[in-house]
């Protein structure tokens, strides 16, 4: 019953996995090209976001769309109103990761920090991981897999500390106090598609539940 | 991407967004052929102008619909297309309607042989007081297509899926058949004299919700082989099922006689998202006075 | 009791009573011709033909004329009949004038005495075409006096298929005649089979026509169409002119053959009736 409307659904939901693919790349690529200081790749990540772009605006109109020509309601509205919000989650990370790779090209000829590289390389893992499963929980309504979540972002939050704690031990001299700025941005960044991901995670729990709850709230 | 690396476990689909746009036809639809070219079009009924100046193209293989307030001429404009309105005394066409670029209205043109192409499909469901195998046979016969009527039964009934609930039960008379049953019985009598065009008169509007459903559905398979022009006083229906939109209105003159008048013709989907005219705006978001 | 209750209830007193009476009327009357007829019930008033032996005599003929006339009446009125309904539902443009008039005329046509019938049998066919006093010319008339009512049933039954099955057969490509005859007449049957079969029970039962077209009164031979002839109703009739009592009570017994004729055509128009009674 109603099967164009289920195929256009599920249209929307794949949409949405390829985008996620698209993101994990370019976050890949991002980390790379900080930790291996290569700006040719942090270009590439940079031209690269035009493809996220492009499905995020697919997915936007898909979305408007079906609005307007399917009335969804119950669990239809709420999965739409989650893939509404997840694209634009994803379209932020794509946008933080191009911000990772214009840090790095800024910190070209600085004299960069082998413990700090190293702990950027686990926060990526670490944030890839989360977008993997954050997907992964969308595509299988698992609420429990999303509110796990929120004990690997909790991972990323320990890097990000532990990632300033390193930068204030590492001494003053400009340059390293330069290179030190763009790094806690850098960071910072990766600590954001963390969040990012939680939040998606929170989407799905909404639409498994019907309510919406923060998973934690603002003071931690 | 040469430097970018990739992870080989995961594939990455095509975009199917844009096959899903190809595939519900809406995008290019203005494309296609044109079955049905309208010029001008107003129809009067006894010197009553029921609607005017109607100009607009119907294409092929894709779902038109004619939505509007009650007496905007929808179904007087319908009924033009297949001369059903032959059959009301006092009424006169005015304008032009080509089909396949033909005027249908030209003195040499048979009904009969206009209504064999262009089949229609009306509000309630008439079934014919007969089983549900003369009912279907009814069409065929008439215009003298006897061959392999088993066959022809059969592959209506399929098309119009309802062949599994009645395959066991032909000889049996029609009228016991559900509402919504009836009307896909109706639609498979259409069927059978292999239109080129069904025409469907507010066909859901005497169903229940899940019939309605089915027959949408039924549109969408249908739509592939056949042209199909509804008219609905439903607006999400419209915007369920049609590919291109037309949305009518009623204009009250001064003498207070009332006609009806196109207002905006376009792909469903601007219809519904950014209308062009305040009039279609205010009509599909349940505004109007 | 209340006011508006005791209104209600006097009210459906009176309705009873109208009732009542009729039942009584009727029931005096069967009573009277069963208590002097039944005795006088037997084979010999079928199979003989009339005599001046009130033992012997029979409505043979009589009972025989009446059979033929029925189907001579069936085979004249229902083509006719029918096809001026038709004609009228279908293809008449009702705005035309002289329609109109054919409208008027019918029903005025079924308010006409039966005795004008009966001289306009004589003067036309009879002395007009030459027919002569026979059974043919009785038919005919009979046919004439009986068609309104068969039309005006016909148009009922016509009127009643509604039109979205006609607007369905044209919209399948079917011409006018085609959905006239395949979806409009088969529907209809049922109401000009019971229109039809009231009309042949009353025309059974008509007498004054039939005397001006000349039924003979004393047949003792085995009638033909083209031959002289005489009806149940005048064989009836003739009985009970004549002086031996016994004649009277003879004349009982065939007026409940008669009635028994009659009886029978309702109740099977009845049964047609309830049988194909459609809802759509």
């Amino acid at each position: 019953m109603r099967i164009s409307f289920q195929e256009e659904l599920d249209a929307l939901e794949s949409s949405l996995r390829v985008e996620g693919e698209l993101v994990l790349r370019s976050l890949r690529g991002s980390v790379e090209a900080v930790c291996a200081q290569d700006l040719e790749l942090a270009d590439e990540v940079i031209a690269f976001d035009d493809d996220v772009d492009s499905q995020y605006f697919a997915i936007e109109q898909g979305i408007e769309l079906l609005l307007a020509r399917q009335t969804p309601v119950a669990s239809d509205l709420r999965l739409v109103l989650a893939l509404l919000k997840d694209n634009l989650h994803l379209e932020r990370m794509g946008d933080l990761c191009v911000t990772i790779a214009k840090l790095t090209k800024l910190t070209k000829g600085l004299q960069p920090d082998d413990a700090l590289l190293e702990g950027f390389k686990e926060m990526g893992e670490r944030a890839e991981q989360m977008i993997r499963v954050a997907l992964r929980s969308l595509e299988q309504r698992d609420r429990v897999a999303a509110e796990s979540l929120l004990e690997l972002d909790e991972l990323i939050d320990r890097a990000n500390r532990r990632v300033v704690n390193r930068l204030l031990d590492l001494g003053h001299d400009l340059e390293v106090r330069e290179w030190g700025l763009r790094m806690i941005l850098v960071s910072r960044c990766l600590e954001r598609i963390g969040d990012h991901a939680v939040d998606i995670g929170e989407q799905t729990a909404y639409l498994v539940t019907g309510e919406f709850r923060e998973f934690t709230d603002a003071s931690h | 991407m040469v430097t970018m690396s990739t992870d080989s476990s995961t594939t990455i689909e095509p975009m199917s967004l844009a096959d899903i746009a190809k595939e519900h036809g809406d995008a290019g639809v203005t494309n296609r052929e044109a079955v049905f070219q309208v010029n001008d079009l107003a129809v009067s009924y006894s010197g009553n102008v029921a609607i005017r100046d109607v100009s607009l193209d119907v294409f092929e293989n894709a779902i038109t619909a004619f939505i509007g307030p009650s007496g905007c001429g929808k179904s007087t404009l319908i009924r033009c297309f297949n001369r059903m309105n032959d059959l009301v005394p006092g009424a006169k066409i005015a304008g032009q309607v080509l089909y396949h670029g033909k005027d249908l209205y030209a003195d040499d043109v048979d009904p009969v042989e206009v209504r064999r192409r262009i089949g229609m499909v009306f509000q309630k469901p008439n079934p014919f007081p007969k089983s549900i195998y003369d009912n279907i046979a009814f069409g065929p016969r008439v215009l003298g297509l006897k061959d392999d009527m088993d066959g022809r039964v059969e592959r209506a009934l399929q098309q119009a899926a309802l062949w599994d609930e009645v395959k066991d039960r032909l000889k049996e008379s029609a009228l016991g058949l559900s509402g919504g049953q009836q009307q896909r019985l109706c639609i498979a009598r259409c069927l059978a004299v292999e239109p080129d065009v069904i025409l469907m008169d507010e066909p859901a509007s005497a169903l229940d919700p899940i019939s309605t459903t089915r027959i949408e559905d039924l549109m969408h398979e249908l739509k592939r082989e056949y042209t199909i022009v509804i008219v609905t006083h439903n607006m999400q229906q419209a915007a369920r099922v049609a590919d291109m939109t037309a949305f009518f209105s009623v204009e009250v003159s001064p003498d207070g006689k009332r006609t009806g008048i196109i207002v905006e013709y376009d792909r469903t989907a601007k219809i519904f998202t950014t209308p062009a005219d305040k009039r279609t705006e205010d009509y599909v978001t349940g505004r109007f006075g | 009791m209340s006011r508006r209750t005791l209104k209600g209830g006097i009210f459906k007193a009176l309705l009873l009573f109208s009732l009542f009476v009729g039942f009584l009327m009727l029931g005096v009357l069967l009573v009277d011709v069963f208590h002097d007829g039944l005795p006088y019930l037997d084979l010999t008033l079928l199979t003989n033909p009339p005599s001046s032996d009130p033992q012997q005599a029979g409505a043979r003929p009589a009972i025989l004329a009446t059979l033929y006339i029925g189907v001579l009446l069936l085979l004249f009125v229902v083509p006719i009949g029918v096809g001026t309904a038709v004609y009228l539902e279908e293809y008449a443009d009702k705005t035309r004038w002289y329609n109109r008039l054919l409208e008027i005329n019918i029903q005025n046509l079924a308010a006409v005495p039966s005795i004008v019938y009966g001289i306009l049998g004589l003067a036309f066919l009879v002395r007009g075409l030459g027919l002569g006093r026979v059974l043919l010319a009785g038919a005919m008339i009979l046919t004439l006096l009986v068609l309104p009512t068969v039309i005006i049933a016909a148009r009922e039954a016509i009127r009643s298929v509604p039109d979205s099955i006609r607007q369905g057969g044209y919209a399948l490509g079917a011409t006018q005649w085609q959905v006239v005859s395949r979806q409009v007449l088969p529907a209809s049957i049922p109401g000009i089979a019971t229109g039809s079969i009231l009309a042949l029970s009353r025309a059974i039962g008509e007498t004054a026509p039939v005397i001006m077209i000349g039924a003979v009164t004393f047949i003792s031979f085995d009638p033909t169409i083209l031959g002289p002839f005489t009806a149940l109703p005048i064989q009836i009739f003739q009985w009970v002119r004549l002086p031996q009592e016994e004649f009277k009570l003879l004349a009982a017994a065939a007026i409940i053959v008669l009635l028994a004729i009659l009886l029978t055509l309702n109740a099977f128009a009845i049964y047609i009736r309830n049988r194909y009674r459609r809802t759509w």
